[in-house]
């Protein structure tokens, strides 16, 4: 099957700045993917390019619609926004305020007749629970009622894609994780492929199929969410999804598989299992190791290389941060990640060492 | 809550500010004239007399100002262009009467008040120009309705004080009836709707728009005397009209003391002065106008346009007609 | 908020003052009491219909007109490319620098049948008379509303390109998701959320032009203030002029308060200003038709009458001419300072008491201290007269019951009567644009500094002034050009021997004999370009 959406080769530059290059995507129907990213990683321009509002420099958008209506956008073949058929919903949901609810809903659906309208209008308001507010204006509805009505109005013309950008930024916490499942149950009803953008990476992890991860301007990686939780392919992947916390190493050799050395023991290669594809030793490059809270356990038995800094609390126990007490080396750090049952005290010295097989290891290119 | 005192604080000080502290050589004058017209006869007068002369001049209103500052008002000296003006200062009771043996001997009675209230300074005609491609024409006013002249007559707003005492003194010449058919007439042959000043109408007349206008007697000579203009004034004949019935309509300046003036010896001194020959005949051509002092000649330009006969319609009836030319007016929709 | 004692003494000051300045206008409406039936029937029976007939046509046309001016030069300026674009923004500003007297006396001047242009076609062509061609008759209510919207569009360009450049740019590209062309999008969104911009620079337009009298009176074009001007110089009848006036002012305060009404059901603020938005990029032909419109707009309505002035100077100025000016500049400047600064501070007193009081009643001082703007000039004169004559009598009563000597006229005889008349006037645009101002204050700055222990009022020197910097700037510098191109009122109130730029001109126009008036007509348009320039600045690096 085609995918719905499939974009090759894209790249968007305003001004001599490269805002994005090089991004491929493609989304089969109904799938919902979400874009995250550092701020000013392009992914609003990336969905202002889809949308139309943002020219191509390079690179083709391709759209295949259910009723088999290919749409088609490249730098020789310009498409303006209104005819690319795709909805959008905005971060502060952009509702007309001179218009009321039901103007609002019926402004896409000028090619339908008023009845056609009206019953598209109603069918909207009462899936969306806003029956009681189609009179009355955007000022006058609640923040989570005007995200409602913003989800009408773009569903209302049936587009074949929807985008939504940060769409749940201006939500109470507390409502955000209903409302998501809501939103994303709805969607999926209505077989509705969507983008969506997030700073937030536990919205994705509720609300999309698939993730994509964004950095100066290139797509990094997508996929199944669980696929890139457990193999981020890059530094800046795992970073962003704080997937564990920073340990710097030192190659030891620079054969493969990789043997590295920290402030806080050696591993073994085989406990390597993700390396830079080329790791030709070269002391230049900054090593990284990351370590998820289970690769970390206290041991007793050696002299303490560790301070507590810091001390959380969560429900899993006790979060602390540690900091090498050797500060001079290269290898020094500040921002371990250790949890444990066991009450220590800051300032505390402690010896931990590292446990497990499964190890990333990054260059952090900066 | 500093900020908020300083505006009463502004302007209590603005207020000391622009406190005059009173001068004694003074003498204030209120002005309907154009402090170009006037000033170099106070100069003179200030260079005779030493005193200081103060001026404000508008065109509108000063009467009610007058009013309102009651006996607290800083004016000595009115000075107006029309008759109507003098007469209404003089029924709100702003005028006193004044007298002196100057004043006595170069005003004639009928260019004065009956009780001295008020003295004219200078006659100005109500002329009609025509253009001398018509040739010349004995006109009289009542030939402006005559229908030959449908679409070729041009004038000023009706309302303007000039055309409102030629059309008080045709009431008080044919009733307000017949005035009204006349003015009804004159309409019906205007070129265009009333609009500009009297210079516009002969500038009108130059270009071809039409071939006879109204105008007071001094615009021509102070047209000859502009560059521009001359080759307007030169286009048309100034004719005075009625010369072989009742004469042509004249309207003065004037000048009258101000009931509670504050330095009557100096007003008066500078009435005085107003009157005398030079002044006269300094007033007089300044602005092309005619002198009301036996005696004295106008600008040998004026002299050239001849002697003429004036209507000897006392000035105040024209004054009593006012109000009704003005609705008259009004109802002929003279100006729409 | 505004506690204790500051709370009442804030509230004092800001009833007193927005009363006094409503005080002419009571006494205006007192003094048309006792107007007289008669004259009323023979004027209704006789002109005043068509005056009345002409008022309307006129304010629609003006209204009309500005906003094809305005509106389109707004579109083109914000949301087009243009060439040239950066330049026309301020160009077409300037015509606010032109005094509409000015403009009239030199248009009706230049068009007229005897003017230079219909002359050189009858020379050119051979034309005798009339008959011979078609020109527009520029003496008529269509030449007037022409000549006063091509000094007043960019009262409705400026906020309308403003109130453009403000939207919020994802409510258009909302509209384009939902099937609207560039074309659709700009007038179901852009132009209808710009209508309360709209609306009240068109309010403004009108109220200029009903309030007008020495313009339309070189159009020879008889409105409600001929009729108001008939009543009072030519019946000498006082109260009916007062009433009439009344009956003008009743007329403007509709529009007013239609024009709020139209407004009240549309809140809204711009999250997002769209400075990033994409220009449309226009056609060759576009792009001609476009600069031909708005070049047009700024040749006509400043280039041509600067020009003319200037060919003036050159032939008539002279050495003694700008000594002569040097003084009554002076004068006009001080005025319109006293008036600038006054109304400037009055307004943010009002305003922050609007914004900060408690009060029920918060919004009336801002309100009724406006009112002055829809008074002509003389008819405002009069009821300064009428209010400070009675006053100083009162004054000079008791000093002299005390034993002191007269002070004299020290309200209405001197400069203060003058200051007073502008500020009653010119209250209402510094009022406009200080709230204007207040309102893009976050409500959340009100109440942050008492959380930092700070007392409201220096809260208002350390936070609300500073923020509000720009306002006030505008604000002053606003008033203080219409203070310098003020006319009648200072014709009337002002003391012996006063002369400003304005009167001088005036006088000079009112005898034919501009040419002489040339140089302090060009002063009073050069420094009507100062704002227009800082305002640019402003703009542009904010």
């Amino acid at each position: 099957m085609k995918p719905l959406i499939n974009i090759e080769n894209l790249a968007v530059k305003l001004q001599a700045t490269v805002i994005l290059t090089q991004v491929d995507l493609s989304l089969a129907k109904g799938e919902i993917l979400g874009l995250v990213g550092p701020s000013g990683c392009g992914k609003t321009t990336l969905l202002n390019t889809l949308a139309g509002f943002v020219a191509q420099s390079a690179g083709t958008i391709e759209i295949n619609a259910s009723n088999n209506q290919q749409i088609k956008v490249s730098t020789a073949a310009m498409l303006p926004a209104e005819q690319r058929n795709i909805g959008m919903i905005f971060q502060d949901y952009a509702l007309f305020p001179h218009l009321s609810v039901n103007e609002n809903i019926c402004f896409g659906l000028k090619k339908l007749t008023k009845t056609e309208q009206n019953k598209r209008c109603k069918e909207l308001l009462t899936l969306l629970e806003l029956t009681d507010f189609g009179q009355g204006y955007p000022h006058q509805l609640s923040g989570g009622q005007q995200q409602r009505v913003a989800i009408a109005r773009a569903l209302a013309p049936q587009p074949s894609l929807l985008l939504l950008d940060e769409p749940f930024s201006n939500i109470d916490a507390r409502l955000r994780n209903e409302l998501m499942i809501e939103i994303r149950r709805l969607l999926k009803r209505l077989g509705m492929t969507a983008i969506f953008v997030t700073h937030n990476k536990d919205e994705v992890f509720t609300f999309a199929d698939k993730i994509a991860v964004m950095h100066q301007g290139k797509v990094l990686q997508i996929g199944s969410p669980a696929q890139v939780c457990q193999q981020p392919n890059s530094w800046q992947v795992a970073d962003f999804l704080q997937l564990g916390s920073w340990l710097p190493v030192a190659l030891l050799a620079d054969y493969n598989p990789a043997q590295v050395t920290s402030l806080i023991g050696q591993l073994a290669p085989s406990a390597i299992v993700n390396a830079p594809a080329d790791n030709k030793r070269d002391s230049a490059l900054n090593y990284q190791l990351l370590v998820k809270p289970n690769n970390i356990e206290l041991c007793e038995q050696q002299g303490s290389n560790v301070i507590v800094e810091h001390i959380g609390v969560t429900e899993q126990g006790y979060h602390y941060l540690l900091s090498s007490i050797e500060k001079n080396s290269v290898l020094a750090f500040s921002q371990l990640s250790f949890y444990s049952q066991e009450l220590f005290a800051l300032g505390d010295k402690l010896a931990i060492k590292l446990k497990g097989e499964d190890f990333n290891l990054y260059t952090r290119t900066t | 809550m500093n900020k908020i005192w300083l505006s009463p604080l502004v302007l209590v000080a603005l207020l000391v500010a622009s406190l005059n502290v009173a001068a004694t050589d003074e003498v204030n004058v209120y002005s309907y004239r154009q402090p170009f017209l006037v000033e170099p006869l106070f100069n003179e007068f200030t260079k005779a007399s030493g005193i200081k002369v103060n001026v404000v001049f508008a065109k509108k209103g000063m009467a009610e100002r007058l009013t309102r500052e009651g006996e607290y008002s800083p004016a000595d000296i009115l000075l107006t262009t029309d008759i109507s003006r003098l007469i209404e200062l003089k029924d709100n009771g702003l005028l006193q009467s004044t007298q002196s043996a100057e004043l006595s001997a170069a005003i004639p009675a009928q260019f004065k008040a009956a009780d001295n209230t008020w003295y004219a300074l200078t006659t100005r005609v109500r002329n009609i120009y025509s253009a001398k491609r018509l040739g010349k024409i004995d006109f009289n006013y009542e030939d402006l309705a005559d229908e030959k002249y449908q679409g070729r007559i041009c004038t000023r707003s009706g309302k303007h004080p000039y055309n409102v005492a030629l059309v008080a003194s045709m009431i008080a010449e044919h009733g307000e009836a017949d005035t009204l058919t006349w003015l009804q007439k004159v309409k019906a042959n205007l070129a265009r709707k009333p609009q500009g000043s009297d210079r516009a109408q002969v500038q009108a007349i130059h270009q071809n728009l039409c071939d006879i206008s109204l105008g007071n007697s001094y615009y021509f000579g102070n047209m000859l005397k502009d560059e521009k203009q001359k080759l307007w004034a030169e286009a048309v004949y100034i004719n005075f009209p009625n010369q072989n019935n009742r004469g042509a309509h004249v309207n003065i300046s004037g000048m009258a003391m101000a009931k509670y003036a504050p330095n009557k010896a100096n007003a008066l001194a500078l009435m005085n002065f107003l009157v005398s020959a030079p002044a006269q005949k300094m007033y007089a051509e300044t602005n092309m106008e005619y002198p009301v002092r036996p005696g004295v000649k106008p600008s040998k330009l004026v002299a050239a346009w001849g002697e003429f006969k004036a209507d000897s319609l006392p000035l105040e009836t024209i004054a009593k007609h006012r109000k009704a030319a003005l609705i008259l007016l009004d109802k002929a929709k003279f100006d729409l | 908020m505004l506690t204790g004692n500051k709370n009442t003494s804030w509230k004092f000051f800001s009833w007193f003052f927005a009363l006094a300045l409503m005080l002419p206008i009571v006494v205006m409406l007192l003094g048309s009491i006792n107007a007289s039936s008669d004259l009323f029937s023979h004027l209704w029976a006789t002109v005043l219909p068509e005056y009345i007939r002409n008022t309307v046509i006129l304010g629609l046309l003006v209204a009309l007109l500005s906003f094809c001016f305005g509106v389109p030069a707004a579109a083109l300026i914000s949301q087009t490319n243009i060439v040239m674009g950066k330049q026309l923004r301020w160009l077409l500003m300037l015509p606010l620098a032109m005094p509409a007297y000015l403009v009239a006396y030199l248009y009706t001047d230049l068009f007229d049948y005897a003017g230079p242009v219909q002359r050189l076609l009858r020379a050119w062509f051979d034309w005798q008379s009339p008959n011979d061609y078609y020109f527009f008759d520029i003496r008529t209510i269509g030449g007037a509303a022409v000549v006063i919207s091509l000094v007043m569009f960019p009262y409705v360009y400026m906020l309308t390109r403003t109130a453009f450049e403000q939207q919020d740019r994802n409510l258009l590209r909302a509209s384009r998701l939902l099937g609207c062309t560039e074309r659709q999008s700009f007038f179901q969104m852009t132009l209808p959320l710009a209508r309360p911009a709209i609306a009240v620079s068109l309010a403004l337009v009108t109220m200029e032009t009903l309030a007008d009298f020495a313009t339309v009176q070189y159009f020879a074009v008889s409105t409600l203030t001929t009729a108001i001007y008939d009543t009072w110089l030519g019946y000498s009848d006082f109260a009916a002029a007062n009433a009439l006036a009344s009956v003008l002012m009743l007329f403007i305060l509709f529009i007013v308060v239609a024009e709020q009404r139209a407004r009240a059901g549309q809140r809204h603020q711009s999250s997002r200003p769209n400075t990033q938005h994409q220009r449309k990029q226009l056609s060759v032909a576009q792009q001609i038709i476009g600069s031909i419109f708005c070049w047009f707009l700024v040749f006509a309505g400043f280039l041509l009458p600067v020009i003319l002035l200037l060919v003036m100077v050159i032939d008539y100025a002279d050495y003694q001419q700008l000594v002569a000016l040097i003084v009554t500049g002076k004068n006009s400047i001080e005025i319109a300072t006293y008036t600038a600064t006054i109304a400037t501070s009055i307004a943010l007193i009002l305003a922050l008491f609007q914004r900060l009081h408690q009060s029920r009643l918060r919004m009336f001082p801002v309100q009724i201290s406006g009112f002055g703007y829809a008074i002509p000039g003389t008819v405002l004169a009069m009821a300064m007269l009428a209010t400070f004559g009675p006053l100083d009598h009162a004054i000079n009563d008791v000093a002299k019951a005390l034993g002191f000597t007269a002070p004299g006229l020290i309200l209405s005889g001197t400069v203060f009567a003058i200051v007073f008349a502008y500020i009653v006037r010119f209250s209402a645009i510094a009022n406009g644009t200080i709230s204007a101002g207040i309102e893009q204050i976050p409500k959340s700055l009100d109440l942050a500094p008492a959380s930092l222990g700070v007392t409201t009022l220096s809260a208002i020197f350390r936070v609300h002034l500073p923020l509000l910097k720009s306002s006030i700037l505008v604000a002053w510098l606003l008033v203080f050009v219409e203070a310098m191109k003020e006319l009648p009122a200072v014709l009337l109130l002002r003391p012996f021997n006063f002369e400003t730029l304005s009167t001088q001109v005036y006088q000079l126009i009112s005898d034919e004999r501009l040419e002489q008036g040339a140089l302090g007509a060009i002063l009073i348009v050069l420094f009507g370009l100062l704002p227009i320039i800082i305002l640019n600045r402003q703009k542009d690096t904010p």
